[in-house]
């Protein structure tokens, strides 16, 4: 049962590595890349602590994160392309 | 079963291990954007995967399985378009590989200039032969 847990601190030491590359990130497209892979390591921490706590309203969390997570990226991608 | 969850995660963390490492590790930000789609392709997957199964046969929970396939559904749709317009963007702001691209097809397409609504077919991409990796690997992203 505690393995899930020990999964889910796997994905967020990764996510807080990934950190790294967001503060030192050359550009900007490097920074929202980077924004993204973090928010995405979250969200499967969050499923995993899901499946161990055995409630699904983390998955609901899960979920509008990934959401905002894409709209998050693809409103920074329009904004470098001038069109918004 | 209880051991195919264990192995299916610990293989979704082995490929978000590989991503998180490619990102940090990669000379270019086209080759960082190619490796970022590790951690959002197979990372994803196997552990909602193993999500999926766990919620089937432990917890009994219909809910929790009927999202976890949203969830993968999702991803499977949105990763690659967010791929895709931040490459575009990125390309348009200014940034480039550190090499020489061997095919630049997109920035031909942008001194071209708007395409004509009547001519239909474009101009293939010619088919240099990839010695530089990064172009292909933007090609690709």
């Amino acid at each position: 049962m505690s393995e899930l847990l020990f999964f889910a601190i796997c994905f967020v030491a990764m996510a807080l590595v990934l950190a790294a590359r967001f503060v030192v990130g050359p550009s900007v497209a490097d920074r929202a890349v980077a924004g993204d892979c973090v928010e995405t390591l979250t969200d499967m921490a969050m499923v995993l602590f899901a499946l161990y706590s055995g409630r699904a309203i983390y998955l609901d969390i899960a979920l509008v994160t990934a959401l905002l997570g894409f709209i998050g990226t693809t409103l920074i991608a329009k904004y470098l392309e001038g069109k918004l | 079963m209880r051991i195919v969850i264990d192995v299916l995660i610990v293989l979704s963390i082995f490929f978000a291990f590989a991503g998180v490492v490619g990102l940090l590790r990669m000379p270019d930000t086209f080759c960082r954007m190619q490796s970022s789609t590790n951690v959002t392709t197979f990372g994803v997957l196997f552990v909602l995967i193993g999500g999926f199964l766990y919620a089937l046969f432990y917890l009994h929970n219909g809910e929790m399985m009927v999202k976890c396939v949203i969830l993968a559904v999702f991803y499977f749709v949105t990763s690659p378009i967010a791929g895709h317009a931040i490459a575009q963007a990125a390309y348009l702001h200014g940034v480039r590989s550190e090499k020489k691209m061997a095919c630049d097809a997109y920035g031909e397409d942008l001194k071209k200039g708007p395409p004509q609504p009547q001519s239909a077919e474009e101009p293939a991409a010619e088919a240099a032969p990839a010695q530089d990796e990064t172009a292909k690997e933007e090609s690709e992203t």
